[in-house]
């Protein structure tokens, strides 16, 4: 006797009672469609920035960076000091040995003028080990004209940040000057122009070979170490080598970019609590509309139970029209949300002083509709149910003798 | 025997307990139109509840085309009810939503023991014999109440139930519907060969029945 409930005859009732209600049906699938629309326009945003920003702060800059705290005085010129780990091998065999480190690169970081024909600007002069450096920050992706880190192996050669370049009114391969704070200069060649997107990396950093930077410092050693993890969250090797190494300070991407980690958390939040909020407005719709069918067709809930219809069927027709409203709802939702999404992607920004992109950044991924449909039919399916179950509780012999 | 009740008892316990039906015994053959009549509050309409399976909290034995009720699960009894009981109310409750062919097919389709086709020509036939058939197409809530209440019988026949159970049929008609909805029924029970239990008030109803049982404070008078 266990027949079916999902059959054509309690699909057909459901249809032609939303038909017999065409207004209220077409308002809770509107319902429905907003939510949907919403959390995915809102979600595509959102992450689309986080994205942004993660991939141009955390991977331009390292997950853990050593900075050495001790200061050598130069021997050519007293009074110009530069810093420089001491140890560096014994951070190295360390480094190499934990698991969670991916990759490494020693750096030595000095101030300096570069001075274009035209201008002149303080940068941050990086001198790093092309190879390392390589596994460290993909530069190619981030190229504007010219090539790469490789470039830095053939002599007096440097990488400028977009802003730096645009300022120094240069572009690759022309040739500019480099003063630093000892006094020594140097021409060197612009091998190549990258953006980060971010105006406080693209303003200042700049690329040359270590070698050149420790010739010209009249120095062997290194400033900094930066290192790249395999699981970011993890930072528990900073407090290890603070206090087994002496002479360095440490910082991590969370310390160096409090502001968009908060803001990250604080988008998700607001994504996850807005589209949750609409939905539930939604779900509230459709429970409203079809609580109150129930208590009007009491009548003809009765009549159905008495010619055959049972408690299952009941409970189906009414869960199936609920349904239909929460998947067109759901899809045309999805189908908004997309467009939407579509156009904010194509609309240019104007460029803050902050980050430096031309159009909104917009994540298209698919698992976003994918979880804006279900979660779309889940709040119709959940609205929907307890009004179905009330219904086929209906019992025909009160409703005929109260008559 | 279509329909055999025995020693029926049926308690109200609301406000307090009181006893409704007492040691009611019913049996109709098929082919018989029996009428209850009595007044109000005697117990008639609650004993048709029982016969018609919709309420099933009584104490006593109730076999329906030879199957014990009482045997049957909830969701069995649905589907027993659909194949073996028609029902006829006061108050018509055709289906608003709904066309008037549209509501004499819905039992028949929940049966789903033929294919749409032919329970559409099933329909038509019984619209036609119960001269409604030029209103197949109608929505059900343009009808008048003794139209409605001839499709009514239509779709209680649709399954070619054995027993058909009227709640005060003609109630709510006047005086000329009233006598062509009793003459329908009475013809089904004759040329269908049904039984037919019908609760009323109509003197003229209970006068022309096969049998008439008067009901006073749940028993039947003898």
């Amino acid at each position: 006797m266990s027949e079916q409930v999902f059959n054509k005859t309690n699909i057909f009732i459901a249809l032609q009672y939303l038909a017999a209600r065409k207004k209220q049906s077409f308002l809770a699938t509107i319902g429905v469609l907003l939510g949907v629309t919403t959390f995915i326009v809102m979600i595509n945003f959102m992450t689309g920035v986080n994205d942004f920003l993660d991939d141009a702060v955390f991977n331009g800059s390292p997950d853990i960076i050593i900075s050495a705290t001790t200061k050598r005085n130069s021997k050519k010129k007293p009074g110009i000091t530069t810093n420089y780990i001491e140890n560096s091998d014994k951070v190295d065999e360390f480094l190499e040995k934990d698991q969670n480190v991916e990759s490494f690169a020693h750096q030595i970081i000095s101030p300096a003028i570069l001075i274009s024909d035209a201008k002149q600007f303080p940068g941050s002069i990086n001198g790093i080990f092309p190879d390392q450096e390589d596994e460290m920050v993909d530069l190619e992706r981030r190229l504007i004209e010219g090539e790469g880190f490789q470039s830095l192996s053939s002599e007096n050669t440097i990488l400028l940040g977009i802003s730096l370049a645009k300022r120094l009114q240069v572009s690759a391969g022309d040739q500019i000057k480099m003063i630093l704070p000892n006094g020594k200069n140097i021409v060197l060649k612009v091998s190549g122009i990258f953006s980060f997107g971010i105006t406080t990396i693209d303003n200042v950093r700049t690329y040359v070979s270590a070698a050149t930077l420790q010739n010209l410092l009249g120095q062997n050693s290194i400033s900094n170490i930066h290192i790249k993890l395999r699981n970011r969250d993890n930072v528990r090797l900073k407090d290890y080598l603070i206090q087994n190494i002496n002479d360095i300070t440490t910082e991590d991407w969370k310390d160096s970019n409090k502001t968009i980690v908060i803001g990250n958390k604080v988008r998700d939040i607001l994504t996850w609590s807005v589209s949750f909020a609409l939905l539930l407005v939604a779900g509230f719709g459709i429970y409203n509309i079809l609580n109150i069918t129930v208590i009007q067709k009491r009548k003809d809930i009765a009549v159905l139970k008495t010619i055959g219809y049972s408690s299952k069927d009941i409970v189906f027709i009414f869960l199936v029209q609920s349904l239909i409203i929460g998947i067109l709802g759901a899809f045309f939702g999805a189908f908004f949300g997309y467009i939407i999404s579509y156009m904010i992607s194509t609309t240019p920004l104007d460029t803050s002083d902050f980050i430096i992109v031309d159009t909104y950044p917009i994540n298209f991924k698919i698992s976003y509709y994918v979880l804006g449909l279900l979660f779309g039919i889940l709040t119709t399916i959940i609205a929907g149910y307890f009004p179905s179950r009330k219904a086929s509780k209906v019992d025909p012999v009160t409703i005929i003798r109260g008559i | 025997m279509i329909l055999e009740a025995q020693c029926i008892n049926k308690y109200f316990l609301d406000p307090e307990k009181h006893q409704v039906l007492k040691e009611v015994s019913l049996s109709v053959p098929e082919g018989e139109l029996v009428s209850v009549y009595g007044e109000s509050g005697s117990g008639k309409s609650t004993l048709l509840y029982i016969l018609s399976t919709l309420d099933m909290d009584f104490e006593g034995n109730l076999k329906i085309h030879n199957q014990e009720v009482k045997d049957l699960n909830a969701s069995s009894l649905t589907d027993f009810r659909n194949k073996h009981i028609g029902f006829v109310y006061q108050f018509h409750y055709l289906l608003p939503e709904f066309n008037v062919l549209q509501n004499v097919m819905l039992p028949a389709m929940k049966l789903s023991k033929k294919n749409k086709d032919d329970i559409r020509k099933d329909a038509l036939n019984l619209l036609s014999e119960v001269g409604m058939k030029g209103f197949a197409k109608r929505p059900s809530y343009q009808l008048s109440g003794g139209q409605q209440q001839r499709v009514a019988i239509a779709r209680a026949l649709i399954n070619d139930p054995s027993l058909i159970v009227a709640d005060e049929p003609t109630g709510n008609l006047d005086q000329k519907n009233s006598e062509l909805i009793f003459e329908l029924l009475k013809e089904i029970t004759g040329s269908r060969n049904k039984a037919v239990v019908i609760a009323t008030h109509n003197p003229k109803i209970y006068h022309n029945s096969n049998r008439s049982i008067e009901m006073i404070d749940g028993s039947i008078r003898l």
